[in-house]
């Protein structure tokens, strides 16, 4: 299947990520551009954990967290539109709800007594809040899928698992990916917070900027997110356009 | 064959098909036809197991078809629906090989298969194979969708208003296409339509239905001229009846000799063909609608003619609109080897 893909797009994402490399492994080569725009500072360039590890930590964050609230919001996005769980769907889809409606730092504040500090309680918030999106889209986009379609592919005699595999997932496909994107983008946001209480990622040099004053830590961690989120953001979009098919 | 026993179903205690019993034999094109609501949708759906029966007997052959699973029996009997259905994400060789897929066909003869279909409906392989449904018009999608029910060779055919969603002039062409396919092939066909002109062109057989009860099934002639009851007259249409019955008559049922020198003998006004050194008609003489001169020439053009396998009706509407009264009948290769005319209407018992 081809297609005129729109080239600024793709150019874009090729930026984006080389800048988003080049600053993850040489932000100490701005040091003299921080420098100069905060003179007041003593330190520059946040130092006390390269940006390499921070992020490789932030996107194992958002990595676990995302396949944990896809498997989970896929699962149930499927079972609530089946035969047998069809009504379930208004509970899954009110506890999905709940899931967002909460903010993942009241999560934490419940989490921590229970989980203690570090990477699981950041990794049970961030599930949590990715999860609506997920189930959200599922259920959207197996409900996109004709009827007209599945009639034909139960009168074509495919049984209930090869009409799912081979008709309704991969036409639903966009969709749900448009869901885990949303999801995605959220976490790789949110995640920043699990530096309060105590998972390493990019929110370190954040919440180390904000408490010792100095802006400086605060943009560079900023920064890599917001760059991270696009970059991934242009790299889904590309995904989703494999599974446009003429609508 | 298949045969339907004293098939019932019952929706919230009220019965939509009520104790219809019929056989359509080996190779017959079976009409289901009846107004919106009549049951005859529902009816076909029983027969492929998309509907469960409540009550009653279909045979598949000589089988039960509740002693079938129903992805088996679905493999066996072809479906083709008026939304057409096809796979959007798959190619237009994707969606014919469906039901080979399933029954695990070895790939050689899956494609052998596709380009034998693909040309039994005039597509050519080359530019539709690789094509999406989105890219193919309404008519070409509706031929890949009968293609792809007639992809693993299945004994029967269950086709639900088919064309009813394509505009007149392609639902024209696919109706014709349709009867060649149905010749060539002479799979059984149950058809569900509620367009009459459409079942009597295409039908052996016509099942009427009025609210989930079969009223009359007969050969279409039959139907035309005993209809069972006031309800089967009214819905064939008393107006038009002798042109409907013309549409179930066939060129060749009416075909004379046709003459390429003038009727000298008879001492009355005729006509006669001219023709080319291969045999091709160029000219008529005389047998114009307005006068009669026999001495009158008309040029014969491409649409101006008649085949042998062209209904009656089709033949009459020609010689209305180009004011003849004599078309003459060629073969597939253009040569005249024979005449319809407006006398030869007339004079036989339609």
């Amino acid at each position: 299947m081809k297609r005129n893909l729109p080239h600024g797009r793709d150019a874009l994402l090729l930026v984006l990520g080389v800048a988003l490399i080049l600053l993850v492994l040489f932000m100490d080569a701005l040091a003299p551009l921080f420098r100069a725009a905060f003179p007041q500072l003593d330190t520059a360039v946040y130092a006390r954990e390269s940006f390499l590890k921070l992020t490789l930590d932030h996107l194992a964050l958002v990595l676990v967290s995302s396949l944990i609230s896809v498997s989970v919001g896929v699962a149930a996005g499927l079972f609530v539109t089946r035969r047998a769980g069809r009504e379930f769907e208004p509970l899954v889809s009110a506890l999905a709800a709940i899931g967002q409606t909460f903010p993942p730092a009241a999560v934490l504040a419940i989490v921590v007594p229970l989980a203690g500090f570090g990477f699981v309680p950041t990794i049970v918030a961030l599930t949590l809040y990715g999860l609506l999106p997920v189930v959200q889209n599922t259920i959207a986009g197996l409900g996109t899928v004709p009827t007209d379609t599945l009639e034909a592919a139960r009168g074509t005699g495919m049984s209930a698992t090869q009409i799912l595999w081979r008709v309704e997932l991969p036409l639903a496909m966009r969709v749900i990916i448009a869901g885990v994107r949303v999801s995605v983008i959220i976490n790789i946001g949110t995640a920043t917070i699990g530096s309060t209480v105590g998972a390493q990622s990019l929110g370190t040099p954040i919440i180390a900027g904000l408490v010792g004053d100095n802006i400086a830590y605060v943009i560079q961690g900023a920064v890599l997110v917001g760059l991270l989120a696009i970059v991934s953001d242009l790299l889904f979009e590309r995904l989703e356009r494999r599974y446009r098919f003429g609508s | 064959m298949i045969e339907l026993q004293g098939l019932t179903k019952t929706y919230d205690d009220k019965d939509v098909v009520q104790d219809i019993s019929l056989r359509i034999e080996s190779g017959e094109f079976g009409v289901l036809i009846g107004p919106s609501g009549c049951g005859k949708s529902t009816t076909l759906r029983m027969i492929n197991r998309l509907i469960p029966l409540t009550r009653g007997r279909i045979l598949l052959g000589d089988e039960d078809i509740s002693h079938l699973k129903p992805e088996t029996l679905r493999r066996r009997i072809g479906y083709a629906i008026q939304s057409i259905g096809l796979f959007p994400h798959w190619t237009v060789a994707d969606n014919i090989a469906v039901v080979p897929r399933l029954l695990k066909w070895p790939k050689s003869r899956i494609d052998a298969r596709i380009d034998e279909l693909l040309d039994l409906f005039h597509l050519a392989a080359g530019e539709f194979r690789d094509k999406y449904p989105h890219q193919l018009s309404g008519g070409q999608a509706q031929r890949v969708g009968v293609a792809r029910a007639l992809a693993a060779d299945p004994e029967v055919l269950l086709m639900d208003e088919p064309f009813g969603a394509v505009d007149p002039l392609t639902r024209e062409v696919l109706q014709n296409e349709m009867r060649r396919v149905h010749e060539r092939t002479r799979k059984t066909i149950v058809f569900v339509t509620h367009d009459m002109d459409e079942a009597l062109k295409l039908a052996s057989r016509i099942a009427i239905l009025n609210a989930g009860r079969l009223v009359q099934y007969d050969r279409p002639i039959e139907l035309l001229t005993q209809p069972a009851d006031a309800f089967v007259s009214d819905f064939i249409g008393k107006a038009d009846l002798g042109l409907k019955l013309l549409s179930r008559r066939w060129v060749n049922q009416y075909q004379d000799r046709a003459r390429t020198t003038p009727d000298a003998a008879s001492g009355r006004p005729s006509h006669y063909w001219e023709t080319d050194a291969t045999g091709r008609p160029t000219c008529l003489h005389g047998g114009r609608l307005s006068d009669g001169d026999p001495e009158a020439r008309t040029a014969v053009n491409d649409e101006w003619i008649a085949t042998p396998g062209m209904p009656m009706k089709e033949a009459l509407s020609r010689m209305v609109w180009y004011r003849v009264m004599v078309l003459p009948v060629i073969d597939e290769s253009g040569r005249l080897i024979g005449e319809v005319s407006m006398d030869g209407v007339m004079g036989r018992q339609p």
